[in-house]
C-alpha cells in the first residue's frame, strides 16, 4: 500500500468545475477576473462567483484553490486585498500566488498560501525560503524526477515545515500544456503584442509556425516541422508510479482554458492511476489504456516533459489538438421529463442519429457521455433527428437550457 | 471630435493606456481595471467624445492594448 496523493484539476467555468468533481478530483484551482494566468480566457469566473465555487467544492469534499499568480502592479494592490479577503470569507482552502505582495498579504490575514510554478522553484534553499509563507510549493516544470526526489528527501531530512506546522508539500504538474520557456520567464508575447504572459495575456507565439531565413543571402531554410517551438503536451500517466515515488504529494492537471470533457477524462484517468498505485494494482498495460483514453480529448501529442531527463523539448506538428475524437455541436437542452428520465434537446445544427455517442455539458451537469440507444421526435421513434427538430432520449440526470449537446465522432470519420 | 470606446469588463489591467494617454485614462484602485475618463456606459461599452488633439495618444493606446478592447473613431 503506497501513499495517497491529491489530484488537482483545473476549473475554467462551472461546467469544468462539475466535470472535475465527477472525475474524482481532490481539489480544484480556478481564477477570478484578471489577476490570474488565464486572464485572456473568456470563461473566467468573476469575483461574485467566488462564494458559489467554494461552496460547491465544500459540498463535494473538494479543496478549492484561487489562483492569484500574475505579476502585481501598484494599482492592483487594493484589488489583491479585496480578492484575498473575499476568498477568506468564502473559506477558500488556499491561494496560489507568485508575487510577494500576494504571498505576504494572504499570510498576514491567515489564508493558506501555495507557491505557484510561476516562481519556478528549483532547489531546496528556495523551498526553505518560501516555507516561511507557504505549506505547498509547486516546483518548476523543468526539473527531472531525480531533482524532485532530492528536494522531497531534503524536506523530510531537514524537517522543513510550513506555517501550518506540517512538512511542506511538493506539488508538480503531471499533465497538460507546457511552456517552451521556463514558466514565468517567457516574454515573447509581451515583445510581439504588448500582451504579457505573466499577466495572463499570452498570445501563444510558440504555438505558431515559423520560417527561418538566412539574413545574409535571404535563403529560406527548409525545416521539417515549422512549429519550431510548440511543445507537445505533458503526460506522466505511464510513469506515475515514479512520480509518486519521488515524494510528490499533489498532482496538478493543466487546462483552465480547456473544456469539461477534457477535465473529466484526464482527472478520471489520473484518479484511477493514483488509486491503482496506492493499491499496488498499477500496471503499464493499464497506464497505456488510460493514455489512449486521454488521446480522445484535447492534446498536442504527448511526451514525458523534462521529468525523465530529456535534453530537448519535443515539438508538436499541429496548431491545435490531436484529439482522436472530435466534438460536433448539435444543439441545446430544451426540457427534462423527470418521471421517465428523458431529456429533450433542440437540434440546431447537423443531424443526430440513433446509436451516436454524445456528450452533454453544462454548468450544473458537468460533462456526461452516453450512447443514444433510442431517439424520439414529435413523429415518435426515429432513426435520426434533423436540424430544427426537437428530439428526446433517455438521460439519467436533469437537463437544463444551459446544457449543450455534442456528437462525438472519431477523427477518422 | 473623436469617439473613444472601451470594453471595460475585458480589461486585464496592464496599464499601457495610462502610460500612453495619461490625460484620458487612469487605473481604478477598486477593481484594477482602466477607467476611460469622462466616459458613459452603454451595454458594457464605455464611450466618450473628445477633442481631436487627443487622437494620436489614444490611437497609440488602442494599438498597444494587449486585449484589443479600445477603439478610436
Amino acid at each position: 500500500m503506497k501513499r495517497k496523493v491529491e489530484i488537482m484539476a483545473p476549473a475554467g467555468g462551472f461546467d469544468s468545475l462539475l466535470a472535475a468533481i465527477q472525475g474524482g478530483a481532490n481539489s480544484v484551482y480556478f481564477g477570478v477576473d484578471q489577476l490570474n494566468m488565464r486572464a485572456r480566457a473568456t470563461m473566467n469566473f468573476t469575483m461574485d462567483d467566488l462564494p458559489e465555487v467554494v461552496a460547491i467544492c465544500a459540498k463535494n469534499g473538494v479543496r478549492s484553490y484561487l489562483t492569484l499568480n500574475t505579476i502585481i502592479y501598484d494599482h492592483d494592490l487594493s484589488v489583491v486585498k479585496t480578492l484575498v479577503n473575499k476568498a477568506k470569507e468564502a473559506s477558500i482552502s488556499a491561494i496560489i500566488a507568485s508575487d510577494q505582495a500576494v504571498i505576504a498579504y494572504a499570510r498576514s490575514v491567515g489564508v493558506e498560501v501555495h507557491i505557484s510554478t510561476q516562481l519556478n522553484v528549483s532547489n531546496i534553499e528556495t523551498v526553505k525560503f518560501y516555507s516561511i509563507f507557504a505549506d505547498t510549493i509547486v516546483l518548476a516544470r523543468e526539473l527531472s524526477l531525480t531533482q524532485v526526489k532530492k528536494i522531497t528527501d531534503a524536506i523530510q531530512h531537514e524537517q522543513i515545515k510550513g506555517p501550518s506546522g506540517r512538512l511542506v508539500e511538493i506539488e508538480i504538474f503531471v499533465h497538460g500544456a507546457l511552456c517552451m520557456a521556463v514558466s514565468g520567464k517567457c516574454y515573447l508575447s509581451l515583445h510581439s503584442h504588448n500582451a504579457s504572459a505573466n499577466r495572463g495575456a499570452c498570445v501563444q507565439n510558440c504555438r505558431r509556425t515559423y520560417t527561418v531565413i538566412d539574413n545574409e543571402e535571404g535563403h529560406e531554410m527548409r525545416i521539417e516541422n515549422e512549429y519550431i517551438m510548440s511543445s507537445k503536451d505533458l503526460c506522466t500517466i505511464d510513469f506515475l508510479d515514479e512520480v509518486i515515488d519521488a515524494g510528490v504529494a499533489v498532482l496538478k492537471i493543466e487546462g483552465r482554458g480547456k473544456g469539461p470533457d477534457y477535465v473529466k477524462t484526464v482527472t478520471r484517468c489520473y484518479r484511477a492511476a493514483a488509486d491503482a498505485i496506492s493499491e499496488d494494482t498499477y500496471t503499464i498495460e493499464k497506464a497505456l489504456l488510460w493514455k489512449e483514453e486521454m488521446e480522445n480529448v484535447f492534446n498536442r501529442g504527448f511526451w514525458s516533459g523534462y521529468y525523465l531527463g530529456q535534453k530537448l523539448g519535443e515539438w508538436t506538428d499541429t496548431s491545435g489538438s490531436k484529439a482522436k475524437v472530435k466534438k460536433v455541436y448539435i444543439g441545446r437542452g430544451n426540457n427534462y421529463f423527470k418521471k421517465i428520465g428523458v431529456a429533450e434537446f433542440l437540434v440546431e445544427t447537423h443531424t443526430l442519429k440513433k446509436g451516436d455517442k454524445v456528450l452533454v455539458t453544462g454548468p450544473t451537469t458537468g460533462a456526461i457521455e452516453i450512447t443514444v440507444e433510442e431517439l424520439h421526435t414529435a413523429h415518435g421513434p426515429v432513426e435520426e433527428a434533423k436540424k430544427g427538430e426537437k428530439c428526446a432520449f433517455k438521460f439519467d440526470l436533469p437537463v437544463r437550457k444551459s446544457d449543450k449537446l455534442y456528437k462525438l465522432v472519431s477523427e477518422a470519420e | 471630435m473623436i469617439t473613444i470606446i472601451h470594453q471595460r469588463d475585458k480589461c486585464i489591467g496592464c496599464n499601457y493606456c495610462v502610460e500612453l494617454a495619461p490625460q484620458r485614462w487612469i487605473m481604478s484602485k477598486k477593481d484594477g481595471k482602466a477607467v476611460l475618463i469622462g466616459a458613459k456606459e452603454k451595454n458594457k461599452f464605455w464611450v466618450v467624445k473628445v477633442h481631436d488633439e487627443e487622437e494620436e495618444s489614444n490611437r497609440k493606446a488602442a494599438s498597444a492594448c494587449p486585449v484589443k478592447i479600445i477603439a478610436v473613431k
